[in-house]
Formats: C-alpha cells, structure tokens, sequence
C-alpha cells in the first residue's frame, strides 16, 4: 500500500466505521452524546441526590471532569484490543499496525467533539458565558488527543502479546479515574505537597485544564499543557520505533 | 522476461503460546528459493498444511521471513482477499468502496467502477441493503467481484473460483482465465490440478514447508499425482 492509499483507505475506513456503528442502534448517532450524559446523570445521582456531596456547580465540575475522563478511557480501552479484533484483515493485507489504535482514536475523536460541543451549550446555558480563554479549548483538545494517541499505540502493542493486558487496563483505568480528581477538587483535598505529585498525572493535568478554562474562566497552564503534549509526543514516537522495528511480528502474532 | 519476483533461501517460523511463558517454534516454511518471471503464472500446489497460504502471505508482505530475502520489483502486490473488510452493517456499495480501497486501490478508481462491480455481482437490486441481509453467495459473489477489477503488478491467488452457484462459478472462472491469461504476473494456489495444468506455465510442489518439485507444469503434476 503506498502512504497515498494507506491515507484514503484511513478517512474512508473512519468514516464508514462511525456510519456503520450509528446504524447498529436505533437512535444513531444521538447515543455520542446520551451515553457520557446518562454517565455523568448517574455520578451525580450517587453525589448530589444520594451522598448530597455535591454544592453549587457541582454537576458542571463533574461534566468537566467526567467528559474528559470518560474519552480518555473508553479510547485507550478499544484500542488495546484493536489488534486481535482486526487480526482477519492483518492476515490478509500488509497495513501497518499503528492504522487500527489510530483508527479508534480518530473515531473517538470525531465523537468527542459533538460531545464537547454539548459540554459547552450546557455550560453556557448554567451561567458560564463564552468568554476569550474559550480559545484555549481547541488546544486542550489537540493535546489530550496526543496523549491518548500514544497511550492507545502502546496498550494495542503490548495486548497482543500479552491478551491479559486487556483485564489490567480496565483496573488501571478505575484507579485513575480516582486518581484524576473527576469528583473532587485536588486543590481543597490534598495537602500542599501531594499536589505537584497529583499533577503529574497527564490526565488529572488535563482536567484541570478544562476547568480553569471554563469554569474559572481563566487560561490554562501552559506548562501543564506542555507537559502532557510532550508525555504524549514521546511515547507516540517510541511506539513509532517500536511497531517499526516489531511490525511485521503482529500478522504472526494474532493467529496465536 | 524479467524477474519480478525473486525468494532466496526464505524461511518462517511461527511462535505459538502454549503456556503463559512458554512458546514453542513452528516451521511453516523451510529454506524455499525460487523465482517469478514477468508476465508468467506460477502454480503452487500442495497438500492441506503444505504452507501454501503462508506462502502466498509472505510474498504480498503479510509476513516477514524468519530468514532469507525476498527481492521484489513489484510496484503493487495484491493478496487476493476475498470480501476485505467487510463489515454487515454497510451497504454492499459501501462494501464494495472499502474492501476496493483496502486491496490498494485509489478511491476514485472504485468509485468509477461500482457500477460495473454491481453488475458482474449480479446484486443490481441488492446493493444499496445492508450485507447483513445477504446470502453468503451474495457476499462471495460481491468480494470477487471487487478483486476482479482491481488492477497490480503481481497478484497472488488463493483458490478463489468457488464462489457463488453454478452460474457464477463459470462466470467466475471465465474472468479469472482471462486476467491470467493477460499479461498479468500472477502466484495462483490451488488443489486442481486441473486447473493449474490450464493455466500456469511453472508449478511449485510444496510438502511440510519445503518444495518438493520445481519446473515445468506436466512435469511436477506428473510427480505430484504419481505420489498422490
């Protein structure tokens, strides 16, 4: 395949693969924004209704958190098994591995932004008007999506190798959903020297983010953004080097 | 004629998983050497296990060989994968597009021929449903139709003429003797010898891996069949 046909059939597969995923359900693509909403309505049913831990503007902290979160974990999840489950067509044609993790990211990508741009209208519409540090939003994404790129290529290079991995990545993800501050607020929980360690977690650096931006209505920490492009960056090119030089070793490994 | 095509002293082993730490090497190719020419159809036959398939996986960059080299000229290899790609909650048009693309074709190049696509499938009232909803011979008559008008250098075939009824076999099988018997530089694997006697100038005979008989197509079948 040369880099020209590699591309389209990347944008044609991408598209075809949400067309063909809207289609298995009857509401389509409205399940994009009803699935991180009945998410988000249950964690505030548990905090607000159940636990009453919640306070005012409690539900726009948590869609702040959640969202992010929720993108974060379900991308890297599918594409830790998107190996093994396209194992048919990588014994049938000679298509680079990273195609299939990248494929999931994009994918989520495209959904993300309709459910971002929900977040947003709902936002508005709680008091928190569009404002310039707004302008931030679209980097915030850009680098949460490097981030979840170069995690996504690692777990779907180690899965096939290791199919437990699969098991372990749900387990981290639960740990690090509380460890990304989703339903707290770090900077009133944790003692004043715990907080650079808690911020060295790329994804509870990210939250942050989102919520100094919007609901602070503040810029962002650009350094914290940094930070995290270049977690993300880095590990996207090892995994780079690594299906470089391994590549060909997966059309062998997902007939084991 | 030019040569196109050239394996030395290729081998592959597969890892297989027997226990959590514990592999174990499988020989599914043995030491093959030999050379495809411009133009030409080379047979590959072989009993069931014989590495065949693998073959064919390894010479269109599927696999990379455990060792040797494999030097080809080719600006385009095409795996003859029937249905590529396919996914049932799509169209058969939509199928179509993507298993054309995934074989290494432009977009364009297969939007241009959907139509002729759809009428050698014969699914001129069919192709716009979700394939979900079609009969395998549906299906296998989509997928070859797609492979059929997708244009490489070297195209390696895995016995693909039994798709379809009896109709489309024929069908079939007419558009596939043609393309062979073009120009076209093709690999074909097949159990007929029938059809190999047809069609290919040069037979490989593989057994466990290793190739048994190399030359011209009465020769090796008349050693083949003797020792059947």
């Amino acid at each position: 395949m040369t880099t020209h046909n590699l591309f389209e059939a990347f944008f044609l597969k991408l598209q075809l693969n949400l067309k063909a995923e809207a289609r298995s359900s009857y509401l389509n693509y409205a399940w994009w924004v009803l699935e991180p909403a009945l998410n988000v309505a249950l964690f505030y049913f548990v905090f607000e209704v159940l636990l009453g831990r919640g306070g005012e503007g409690f539900v726009v902290f948590l869609l702040c958190g959640q969202i992010p979160f929720s993108w974060f974990a379900r991308s890297v999840n599918n594409a830790s098994s998107s190996v093994n489950a396209n194992g048919q067509l990588i014994q049938q044609t000679a298509i680079p591995i990273p195609f299939f993790p990248l494929l999931v990211v994009a994918q989520d990508i495209v959904k993300e932004s309709a459910v971002l741009v929900c977040l947003l209208i709902f936002v508005w519409k709680m008091g928190h008007n569009p404002n310039m540090t707004w302008l931030a939003l679209p980097v915030i994404v850009a680098t949460q999506s490097l981030l979840i790129a170069g995690c996504s290529l690692t777990a779907a290079a180690i899965t096939p190798w290791l199919p437990d991995f699969k098991f372990i990545i749900g387990t981290a993800m639960t740990m690090l959903m509380f460890a990304s501050g989703i339903f707290y607020d770090y900077s009133e929980v944790l003692l004043e020297q715990h907080k650079s360690l808690f911020l060295l977690n790329p994804v509870a650096s990210l939250i942050d983010c989102y919520r100094t931006v919007i609901i602070d209505e503040q810029w962002p920490s650009w350094s914290r953004l940094a930070y995290v492009a270049i977690t993300g960056l880095g590990l996207s090119a090892t995994m780079a080097a690594i299906y470089k030089r391994l590549g060909s070793v997966y059309s062998q490994l997902v007939i084991q | 004629m030019d040569t196109v095509l050239s394996v030395k002293n290729v081998s592959l082993d597969y890892r297989v998983r027997r226990t959590f730490f514990r592999h174990k090497y499988h020989r599914a190719l043995n030491d093959l050497t030999f050379s495809v020419q411009s133009g030409e159809t080379l047979g590959v036959i072989g009993s069931n296990g014989s590495g065949k398939s693998t073959l064919l996986k390894l010479l269109a960059g599927v696999y990379i060989p455990t060792n040797g080299t494999i030097e080809n000229q080719c600006h385009h290899s095409m795996l003859l994968s029937l249905q590529l790609g396919f996914d049932p909650e799509l169209s058969g048009r939509e199928n179509a597009l993507l298993s054309g693309v995934l074989l290494g074709a432009r977009r364009s190049y297969v939007e241009e021929r959907l139509d002729e696509i759809t009428a050698f499938a014969e699914l001129e009232t069919s192709i716009h449903d979700p394939l979900k909803t079609y009969s395998s011979g549906m299906r296998a008559r989509l997928g070859f139709a797609v492979a059929m008008i997708i244009e490489a250098d070297l195209v390696l075939i895995d016995e693909v003429l039994g798709v379809g009824d009896i109709k489309f076999q024929i069908k079939a099988r007419q558009a596939m003797q043609e393309r062979i018997r073009s120009e076209q530089t093709v690999v074909y694997v097949s159990h007929s010898t029938e059809t190999v006697r047809e069609l290919c100038s040069r037979v490989i005979w593989l057994q466990n891996g290793s190739i048994k008989a190399i030359g011209s197509t009465d020769e090796v079948l008349e050693r083949y069949l003797g020792a059947q």
